[in-house]
């Protein structure tokens, strides 16, 4: 009978997609992984504890691995105090320019925290910032007034960049919430700090609790401030301490293995952490916010108005001005040490560093890459997320956490799970030193951002439409894309643009994985500073940073229109 | 013009049954309307009619084409089926404008373009919604989504159409609209319509027949709605179809008497004759509760309340509360009792039931659990 046939064959595509889709994570995330755990606790075959006990005890590996803690702990709770603080100042208070102070605390967001740490190491490096320089000249002091390379000015170029975390978690929720919930408490005769003290925040813990702990993973795994800002004085932390033992190994199996073994730790402490918030911030999340749009009363700041806007202005001047502004005049300095002033400035450096080599290949190969990645990553997310949502096959929990897993998983951690997987352990398949490498690294990393959103965008098409398509004529395929496809296409392409600028950016994950043919933009600012031609690596971050915030606004301008559809 | 038969469909869902054994035969061009509780497999059934779900026994047949037969293994695919369904959530492509949604089940039989547009606009202008054409579904309001949903299970010409619980998100007035035009609409085609609904009023409104389901999933009643009103085959049809009172009934010196805290003689003209009913409960809907001043049964008015078109009391029986209601004509011939006044009261048309078993609580539980399961089948 032909038609039972017809049935088979769709039960049978719903299970190849389900393969697929198993296959494609059991090459992209497992295997990396498990190379990993198999290398820091297997020697030729052969369980051992020696690689690891060695690496644990090791005097330098401890400090780095307690630096780590502190600089994590220390970001999280300066970043979200100030990301409470100022989401209620622009939410809630009737401060002015709102809107326009909202966009530009956003801006941090944007940008690639080394490029931060890059403008503060030239402003007040402790010993030749140019901040600190002009600072004791004009006041006469006998040291340097301040010193960027310690723990404390990692944690304060972190907080300038990740504190954006709490701020767009919380606001939004501020907005969004009920206000009857603070208006009864006022009603029952709460002054306006009680309510917010005793209301308004603990209404807010879901929200703030998310936003710290994205800071707190984030930190735990972030490369790029501190290796710009610590390596100068001997301060690592285990991302950075990972780099150095296989950089200074020059790649060797051993110095790899050692970066493994240092892996598993780093895996181990974010775990910590992550137990660790949820022991202390465990709460119920709460229905506080109600679908019909209410707009929640502002709060009259009265007397205190001027000095907060000051306090925001400084801020927004500090945080998003000043790096960008420094990073922007080094780019025009004849040779960097010289003061900036008019008569030293020049366009040579742009000059110099787009004639030298491989400064345009980088360029070109972070768009590859980035591109590559974004499309991959949106169809492949997009596919487990077909899976998970409307397949419901046996074990869809397992494709969830596996898809979402790596990025959980720090990026130098998933370099050297790729590097172990992919120089020729298995079927002798080696790709070290190419494109294929960074791009599955990229797949992996980035996943789960498209995963999300096209499972969203699924959860949102009620199933009876693709049956309605099946009863009016459709064969499976054709539902699928006659109907499916079209009503989430919008959300695979703002996922394809969640992965592509981030990608666009990235040091971490392709600092380790690069090759001579295969520097990315990001890898390449930062060998350039790490050469001493900081100059040149202040022009290229310049063009970089130009190039980021056209992408943005062309993203911001076509998701604006698909929306206005 | 085609009849629906099922023979003994089975549907299990991780080997809970929903449906067992069920079959049920829809004449040509009637409206059958499908009555049962969230949950006793309605949607189960129309889901296994369109080919959504795959029955464990059974045939289905529509007309003379067999469109599944679980020891032939035959199984037409849902696309191969040519049956109209209009979903409860409309189910209306939002990325696509009216026309573009209405001509899609034409798209996919191939027509030629001319046809098909004809075809289409002839469907909008059998729900009047022409003027909607090139509108998106977003701009329309809730009944005009629903009008599009109708004309696109209506495009094709199907035999059969099934309408799952398309009404119940539209407002009182629309609704009512709605079941008028659904039933002028089946009028001009003839087409044979399959109505779900856990609403009996609009079945009772809509349909040339109804079949009453059971929480368990089986069939219990399948009649006229006259039928079904007045020879109700169980007390779950009695219960489900209308509210009811109910006052158990207990044996007093050879007779047989109410009980309503205190023992009430049950008057002559109610004993159905030679039924034993003690033990049993009298059921009576709340408008065969009628006054009769000559009634030995004597009850107190505790309330009443004037809706417009009828009274609503409460009434004090012993120390039982009975609800009755009362159109204007009873009030014209048997007088409007005030608050706190004695009056007789007799039943018309009671009914003896067993009591509710200690288990029917635990059924509702079950039925809670099916809901699930139904949902599931869903996809929701």
């Amino acid at each position: 009978m032909p038609a039972a046939k017809d049935n088979e064959r769709k039960l049978n595509m719903d299970g190849i997609l389900t393969v697929v889709c198993f296959i494609l994570l059991l090459i992209i995330v497992v295997i990396p992984i498990f190379m990993i755990i198999y290398n820091a606790f297997f020697f030729e075959g052969k369980f051992s504890l020696d690689l690891f006990t060695t690496q644990m005890t090791d005097s330098k590996n401890l400090s780095a691995m307690w630096n780590t803690v502190q600089i994590a702990i220390l970001t999280t709770i300066i970043g979200t105090i100030m990301g409470v603080f100022y989401a209620w100042l622009l939410g809630r208070s009737d401060i002015p320019a709102k809107g326009l102070m909202r966009a530009l605390f956003n801006i941090p967001y944007m940008f690639p925290p080394f490029l931060g740490a890059m403008a503060w190491d030239l402003l007040l490096n402790g010993r030749s910032g140019y901040l600190n320089k002009w600072l004791r000249t004009t006041f006469g002091l006998s040291q340097m007034p301040f010193n960027i390379n310690t723990i404390w000015g990692i944690v304060f170029v972190e907080v300038s960049y990740y504190f954006p975390f709490v701020f767009m978690q919380v606001v939004s929720a501020l907005e969004r919430m009920d206000p009857t919930l603070e208006e009864s408490a006022r009603i029952a005769g709460a002054k306006q700090g009680t309510v917010i003290w005793k209301i308004t925040l603990p209404l807010m813990k879901p929200s703030i609790s998310a936003g710290a702990l994205l800071i707190l993973t984030t930190s735990l795994a972030h490369f790029g401030v501190p290796s710009i800002l610590g390596y100068a004085q001997g301060i690592y932390t285990l991302p950075t301490r990972i780099y150095a033992v296989i950089y200074n190994s020059t790649g060797s199996f051993e110095g790899i293995r050692q970066g493994a073994a240092l892996s598993v730790m780093l895996v181990v402490v974010v775990a910590l952490a992550l137990i660790l918030q949820n022991k202390i911030l465990s709460s119920g999340s709460y229905d506080i916010i109600k679908g019909k749009s209410m707009r929640p009363t502002l709060i009259k700041l009265r007397g205190a108005k001027i000095p907060l806007l000051i306090l925001a202005i400084f801020t927004l001047v500090l945080i998003v001005l000043v790096p960008l502004v420094m990073i922007f005049l080094i780019s025009f300095i004849k040779a960097y040490g010289l003061p900036l002033k008019f008569e030293n400035f020049t366009f040579a450096q742009y000059q110099k560093v787009f004639n030298m080599n491989g400064t345009l290949d980088s360029i070109k190969n972070s768009l590859i890459l980035s591109i590559s990645a974004g499309i991959i990553s949106m169809f492949l997310g997009t596919l487990v997320a077909y899976v998970v949502q409307k397949i419901k096959p046996k074990g869809k929990e397992v494709l969830e956490v596996i898809s979402v897993l790596p990025y959980s998983i720090p990026g130098t951690v998933l370099s050297i799970g790729v590097i172990l997987a992919w120089s020729g352990a298995i079927f002798g398949i080696s790709l070290y030193n190419t494109l294929w490498i960074i791009l599955i690294a990229y797949i992996a990393r980035y996943l789960s951002f498209s995963m999300k959103t096209s499972s969203a965008a699924l959860l949102q098409v009620h199933s009876s439409l693709e049956e309605a398509a099946r009863v009016c004529g459709a064969s499976h395929t054709e539902s699928l894309s006659d109907i499916t496809l079209p009503l989430i296409r919008p959300a695979m392409v703002s996922g394809f643009f969640l992965i592509f600028l981030p990608a666009m950016r990235e040091v971490t994950t392709s600092i380790l994985l690069y090759g001579p043919k295969t520097m990315t933009l990001g890898v390449k600012i930062y060998s350039l500073r790490d050469a001493g031609m900081i100059p040149q690596a202040a022009a290229l971050a310049s063009v970089a940073i130009v190039i980021i915030i056209i992408l943005n606004t062309i993203v911001t301008e076509i998701t604006k229109e698909r929306k206005g559809v | 013009m085609a009849n629906v038969r099922f023979e003994n469909i089975t549907v299990g869902y991780g080997g809970h049954m929903v449906l067992k054994d069920f079959s049920l035969e829809v004449q040509s061009g009637q409206i059958v309307c499908l009555v049962g509780p969230s949950g006793c497999g309605k949607t189960t059934l129309v889901r296994a009619l369109l080919g959504l779900n795959k029955p464990e026994t059974g045939t289905i047949t529509v007309g003379d084409k067999v469109l599944f037969d679980a020891k032939k293994h035959i199984n037409v695919p849902a696309e191969k089926r040519n049956i109209g369904i209009v979903f409860q959530d409309y189910a209306v492509w939002p990325h696509m404008t009216v026309i573009e949604n209405v001509s899609y089940p034409l798209k996919k039989q191939r027509r030629p373009k001319d046809e098909i547009k004809q075809r289409a606009m002839h469907a909008l202008e059998q729900v009047r919604m022409t003027e909607y054409a090139n509108h998106l579904p977003s701009q329309l309001s809730g009944g005009q989504q629903q009008r599009v949903a109708i004309a696109r299970a209506l495009v094709t010409d199907s035999d059969v159409v099934v309408m799952d619980e398309p009404i119940t998100n539209l407002d009182a007035k629309l609704r009512e609209e709605m079941l008028l035009e659904i039933r002028m609409i089946q009028n001009r085609l003839g087409a044979t319509i399959l109505y779900i609904t856990h609403d009996q009023q609009s079945a009772l409104q809509l349909c040339d027949k109804m079949a009453i389901m059971q929480p368990d999933g089986s069939l219990c009643q399948f009649g006229s709605d006259e039928e079904i009103i007045l020879n109700p085959a169980n007390r779950f049809v009695f219960e489900f179809i209308g509210v009811s009172n109910f006052i158990p009934v207990v044996s007093m010196g050879g007779k047989y008497a109410l009980d309503c805290g205190e023992k009430l003689p049950l008057p002559a003209e109610l004993n159905p004759g030679n039924e034993n009913i003690a033990g049993k409960e009298l059921g009576v809907r709340l408008n065969d509760v009628v006054f009769d001043k000559q009634s030995p049964l004597r009850a107190k008015v505790s309330s009443r309340i004037f809706l417009g078109s009828e009274y609503n009391y409460f009434l004090r029986l012993g120390q039982k509360e009975i609800r009755v209601q009362q159109d204007m004509l009873a009030a014209r011939l048997y007088g409007t009792p005030e608050e706190g006044e004695e009056i007789g009261v007799t039943f018309l048309n009671p009914h003896y039931y067993d009591p509710k078993p200690p288990e029917q609580a635990a059924a509702v539980v079950e039925s809670g659990k099916k809901k699930k399961f139904s949902l599931f089948g869903k996809g929701a």
